[in-house]
């Protein structure tokens, strides 16, 4: 046993990277497949193994108006909220990064704040700020001195502003870590050469952020995809997602098959989206 | 051995797997003896009602013990009965449900022997038995809407011209088809089998201004926070905001209901059945009815119960007998749900 955790720390030092992930990370991964798979594959079972037939629920699935509508909605709600997070992330990030280590310890812990709160508290405080008579419409009618109500709740607003401050988070934690690694001796050499302020942020803060865009980025579109509370609380009923669906046909109709066959195609959405951007890492590592 | 591994099904062998990996959570149930009985309960103020109401007063006259499970879902009983794993003895929800579950044969026949069935406006099937109803209407903030600002019934509920406003109705078909077909002058005595098509096209007349609450609670907070004009709840919902807590105080009309049931069905292989039924006849005797409606809210099956009622529960029954309102027929639902189900998700999400 010693001789093997040398071997893993000599690998380590040696730089083959590859090797001690492997090492370091086989318990988690062993404790995490021995959990999840077998479920994971029961659902899988259940989704091909329909009552009338292999495969059945997929093609019943496919083939309905329900799912492809659902399915439309749940992929312009997922890319459009991660797209809108990530703006406003970066922009925290930035700030984030230029604040002196103590500031920029107590500016996290508000980012986190939200991130660590209940996405159901967050939904039914949203339903105060954004309602007709929410803080937001009668702030702007007390300032125009009349009666406002923006459609701010129960449709694709008030879904978008609700998922945007569950992802933000999610976002500002990845690339603020690509930000504080870029040394600043790369800016100080960009601005001796004459570069101005822009073109600095373009040709090198964006490039060498993009490894903590792509996985706040990531990390997002996967959750979005799944949301489910959020749409329900502040979305309208023509806003609902895949997860909806899911739990309509195994709660609601009691069709299982289906309520799997659609779990296995978000779980491969997901994991399809994230395969590209593995490969990308490794390609530039 | 080979012989007997291949003689497994696959299905079984999963089912199997499922079951060691529940092993732990099974145990602590195996612990528990014959005095106990699990049922499953709705949560909330409603549990906590019939907490005061029934269960404890039950443990005091029988000695046995009831654990509660928080809320019943049908799919979770599919998949107790699959998996042979049955956590739940009592199942409660209403009588739509529990009509389909026994067409999936779910549930284990009632000893008619215990239960008293002269005594009751909804006598108990072979094997579910209903104890409550429930009326659902439409409700209002009566400081936003004074009189003759708000609809009394449906017809007038689905009138946008008369009432314009944000509505809130319940995202479900059952109730929901019978309120449209009311709404749009379908006599209470040929409501069923649901004319569907039509119940849809009346639905569509008010669909732009329709909000959908996500969950029960919300079908009053929505009123109560100004976000909906006219609400659709169960009376004992409304009843509540007028109750010490209850925030805003909104109105319900009786003019026009729909009257859902809700009652208890022992699940199939239970592993404390005897308590399970002994419980269900305690809850249909009429003095454990009026004192569980005196606190929760709704009107009690027993026909005795409801001269039992305080004045304060009385004031807010409603009258079965209204020739405008219509019992929701759970038979209709058990047959229908599926289908109606599906096209209903399909219409709110469109």
């Amino acid at each position: 046993m010693p001789c093997r955790r040398l071997n893993a720390l000599a690998a380590l030092e040696d730089g083959s990277t590859m090797r001690a992930q492997t090492i370091f990370m086989s318990p988690a991964t062993s404790m995490a497949a021995a959990i999840v798979l077998p479920p994971l594959l029961y659902v899988f079972y259940t989704s091909v193994s329909g009552p009338t037939g292999w495969l059945t629920s997929y093609s019943e699935i496919v083939t309905s108006g329900l799912f492809a509508r659902t399915l439309s909605t749940t992929l312009v709600v997922a890319i459009s909220s991660s797209i809108v997070s990530l703006f406003l992330a970066y922009i925290v990030a930035l700030h984030l990064a230029r604040q002196p280590g103590r500031r920029r310890a107590v500016l996290i812990v508000l980012v986190l704040l939200p991130f660590w709160t209940s996405v159901l508290v967050k939904c039914f405080a949203f339903t105060i700020i954004l309602g007709r008579d929410g803080i937001i419409n009668s702030t702007l009618g007390w300032i125009f001195n009349t009666k406002i109500e923006l459609p701010l709740l129960f449709n694709r607003i008030g879904l978008l502003i609700g998922m945007t401050n569950f992802l933000v988070p999610l976002i500002v934690l990845p690339v603020l870590a690509s930000l504080l690694a870029i040394d600043g001796a790369i800016y100080r050499a960009a601005s001796i050469m004459g570069a101005r302020p822009a073109r600095i942020f373009w040709t090198v803060t964006v490039p060498m952020s993009l490894p903590g865009v792509f996985a706040g980025l990531l990390s997002a579109f996967v959750l979005a995809l799944g949301a489910f509370v959020v749409p329900a609380l502040l979305g309208s009923s023509q806003d609902q997602m895949l997860s909806s669906l899911v739990d309509f046909y195994n709660r609601q109709v009691l069709d299982w098959p289906k309520a799997a066959a659609i779990s296995v195609m978000l779980f491969c959405m997901a994991v399809g989206s994230a395969a590209p951007l593995a490969l990308w890492r490794r390609h530039k590592v | 051995m080979n012989r007997l591994v291949s003689k497994i099904s696959r299905r079984s062998f999963l089912v199997g797997a499922m079951g060691v990996l529940a092993a732990p959570m099974v145990s602590r149930r195996a612990a528990a003896g014959s005095g106990t009985v699990t049922m499953v309960g709705w949560g909330g103020a409603y549990q906590e009602a019939v907490q005061r109401a029934v269960v404890a007063p039950f443990t005091k006259e029988t000695g046995i013990s009831v654990n509660v499970a928080p809320g019943p879902v049908l799919a979770k009983v599919k998949a107790m009965l699959l998996t042979g794993n049955i956590e739940w003895d009592l199942y409660t929800d209403t009588g739509a449900v529990l009509a389909s579950g026994s067409k999936q044969g779910f549930w284990e026949k009632l000893d008619s022997s215990i239960l008293e069935m002269k005594d009751l406006a909804v006598p108990p099937t072979s094997d579910y038995a209903i104890n409550e109803i429930s009326a659902v209407g439409i409700t209002w903030d009566p400081k936003r809407c004074g009189s003759g600002r708000h609809p009394v019934n449906f017809a007038e509920f689905f009138d946008l011209k008369k009432f314009a406003g944000r509505h809130a109705m319940r995202p479900f078909p059952d109730g929901t088809l019978e309120i449209a077909l009311l709404a749009d002058g379908v006599a209470p005595k040929d409501m069923y089998p649901l004319d569907v098509d039509r119940a849809f096209k009346a639905l569509d007349r008010i669909k732009p201004s329709v909000v959908w609450p996500a969950t029960t609670p919300q079908s009053v907070s929505l009123v109560q926070a100004g976000e909906v004009d006219f609400g659709m709840t169960y009376v004992a919902r409304a009843k509540t905001t007028n109750g010490p807590g209850g925030g805003v105080p909104l109105a319900f009309s009786f003019e026009q209901n729909v009257f859902a049931t809700s009652g208890y069905a022992v699940v199939k292989g239970a592993p404390n059945k005897e308590n399970a039924m002994t419980l269900i006849a305690y809850m249909l005797r009429p003095e454990v009815q009026a004192r569980l409606e005196d606190q929760a809210g709704n009107t009690p099956t027993s026909k005795q119960a409801t001269s039992m009622l305080s004045t304060e529960a009385r004031n807010w029954q409603p009258d079965l007998s209204n020739p405008n309102s219509v019992m929701i027929n759970s038979q209709y639902w058990a047959d229908n749900m599926e289908g109606a189900a599906r096209r209903f998700k399909e219409w709110i999400m469109a």
